[in-house]
């Protein structure tokens, strides 16, 4: 499916808890292993609360993991430190849900999109206004949006802006959460289209955390998704509705509501909402929300397999659970 | 017989004149489907049906006609009565209606009381009742509960179950899955639809995804900029219309299987 050497980024048994101040232990991300690779999107779905914003924040040192590695280049880099640090963060660049709340409202656009440039030293004062009229282009902008303000701009094109301020460094890896969630439908349209043309031309590595299957799907060369901090599936984007089998995935699939959909079947959601990560169940995590749960379900918590080239799964009903 | 006719009305904040010329009509046990971008004047039709603009906002041309009534001329007493009992409303977050330091019983009474003279043991007890028919698990620790100790899909389950309390004959539901996760949003949208085939209650839902829309629908309103640019059953509006910006808005979905872009 994807060439071992494309292979940019990995995350080997990364696990994140958290304490409470009950002393508890909230773990946000359980044992996640995932790899990305060069020029590709990897598409992270899940409900909110599964863990997927805490794993893609790793990405961007927003926060560290309590346990295992996150290799780049052949470098941890949830050890780095200080200057090794500050160089690394050029490569791996992000852009957030919001853009109207990820600006500083008293700063030009131009004096945004050129901060990452000028950070690190690749253009002078100078260069400026050159330099921050190509990055609006770039996205589609007119060169003249460099004075305005945030707040004089639609949802849209701030977002715009703030795909021009990520890819300002050009780094090899973009982390967007949640990037279009925010805009209108016909928006969304446009500006998935600029990330994907962008993405062609300049072989950008993207995580794009997404909770719409749907949507999801359209961009993304894999797709791996995430229920209470444990990734369940994992596989190639363009045979989703396909391959996919686990019972959770095939539930964020039936949610889905599109306009060529048969408006006469009805719409079976899963029951229930899922349950605190406080207490995860022993066993899988899925088991009190599944129709086809087993009696092993409850006792053992089923390891991510593969049962097809760049297809696998969590789930006692497929690959080793079967044979087991 | 509508139920609801909407005709022809402007609503305007001070000068500005933010809805031009909308008319809709609702027959009874149907529901419509108001979609457009943000912006489009969408939330502001619905409002004004219900009474609910906010300061400096009326309406000032045409009329809204209820059941042969016109609510534009209604006493603050016939609002009482009419709000909450024969017209609901369901507001994108219930939890943020709701007085965030009382118990969601203590709302739900309160609400009760203020439509029907029963003691507060009765009225609670008819709360959760309610709860329970909504299929709310566990009605008397939701009673017991504060809003904010509750998701975001069980408020907003809440909030259809006080809507639902008097089986309004029209309920207003203003973009009542945005907040939510698509799981959640699927329980939300069965759940409306259920109201409609058990109680034969009309639905003017407003909404920005296009798939719940044409999902719940069986008449599409399509507005932007202020007007109605477009309206239909929900077949010709999918399929059909002609109209420019209908067809770039319906393409613009998202759908399974549909237009990829790597």
């Amino acid at each position: 499916m994807f060439d071992e050497k494309d292979l940019l980024l990995e995350a080997r048994h990364v696990t994140r808890r958290f304490s409470t101040p009950s002393g508890r232990e909230l773990v946000a991300c359980n044992d996640v292993n995932l790899k990305l690779y060069r020029g590709k999107t990897l598409g992270l779905v899940g409900e909110s609360g599964c863990g997927k914003s805490t794993f893609m924040r790793f990405l961007v040192w927003l926060d560290r993991p309590t346990e295992g590695e996150i290799l780049y280049r052949g470098k941890d880099i949830t050890k780095l430190k200080g200057r090794q640090l500050h160089d690394m963060r050029q490569h791996i660049q992000m852009v957030f849900q919001d853009p109207s709340t990820s600006f500083n409202p008293k700063m030009k656009i131009r004096d945004i999109v050129c901060e990452p440039l000028l950070n690190y030293g690749r253009i002078r004062h100078s260069q400026r206004d050159e330099k921050a009229r190509e990055l609006l282009e770039m996205v589609e902008l007119p060169g003249d949006f460099a004075d305005r303000y945030p707040h004089n701009m639609s949802g849209g094109q701030r977002q715009r802006v703030a795909i021009a301020r990520a890819l300002a460094l050009e780094p090899e890896i973009v982390v967007m959460d949640e990037a279009t969630s925010a805009l209108d439908v016909s928006v969304q349209e446009t500006v998935i289209e600029l990330i994907t043309r962008l993405q062609r031309e300049k072989n950008i590595t993207i995580g794009f955390i997404c909770h719409n299957l749907g949507f999801i799907q359209s961009f993304s060369h894999q797709i791996a998704v995430m229920y209470l901090g444990n990734i369940v599936e994992v596989m190639p984007g363009d045979q989703l509705s396909s391959l996919c089998c686990h019972p959770y995935s095939k539930a964020l699939l039936n949610a889905v509501f599109d306009t060529k959909m048969d408006f006469s079947r009805k719409i079976e959601p899963i029951k229930g909402e899922p349950p605190s990560p406080l207490d995860v169940p022993v066993g899988c995590p899925f088991q009190d929300r599944c129709d086809q749960c087993m009696p092993i379900c409850r006792e053992r918590r089923p390891v991510l397999t593969e049962i097809s080239p760049g297809h696998e799964v969590a789930c006692h009903r497929y690959g080793e659970g079967v044979s087991a | 017989m509508a139920l609801l006719d909407i005709k022809g009305i402007d609503v305007s904040y001070g000068k500005s004149l933010t809805v031009k010329n909308c008319s809709i009509a609702l027959d009874p046990a149907k529901i419509c489907s108001v979609v457009g971008e943000s912006g489009s004047g969408k939330t502001t039709v619905i409002r004004a049906v219900l009474g609910l603009l906010p300061g400096g906002g009326s309406v000032t041309a045409g009329d809204i006609v209820y059941e042969n009534r016109s609510l534009l001329k209604l006493s603050k007493g016939e609002w009482r009565s009419l709000r909450g009992r024969d017209i609901s409303m369901i507001f994108q977050d219930s939890g943020a209606m709701m007085n965030q330091t009382r118990l969601i019983g203590k709302s739900f009474v309160e609400y009760i009381r203020t439509h029907e003279s029963i003691s507060k043991q009765d009225a609670w007890k008819k709360g959760a009742e309610m709860l329970g028919r909504m299929r709310l698990p566990d009605p008397d620790r939701i009673m017991n509960s504060y809003p904010f100790q509750l998701s975001g899909g069980m408020r907003q389950r809440v909030g259809i179950a006080m809507g639902m309390t008097y089986q309004p004959r029209l309920l207003l539901a203003d973009e009542p899955t945005s907040a939510l996760d698509v799981t959640t949003q699927a329980q939300i949208v069965r759940q409306m639809m259920e109201l409609r085939d058990e109680y034969g209650t009309s639905i003017i839902i407003v909404t920005h995804d296009i798939g719940v829309a044409a999902y719940m629908a069986d008449h599409v309103v399509v507005m932007k900029d202020g007007r109605i640019e477009d309206q239909g059953e929900r077949g010709y509006i999918l399929n059909d219309s002609t109209n420019a910006y209908t067809r770039k808005l319906i393409k613009a979905v998202p759908s399974l299987g549909g237009k990829r872009y790597v």
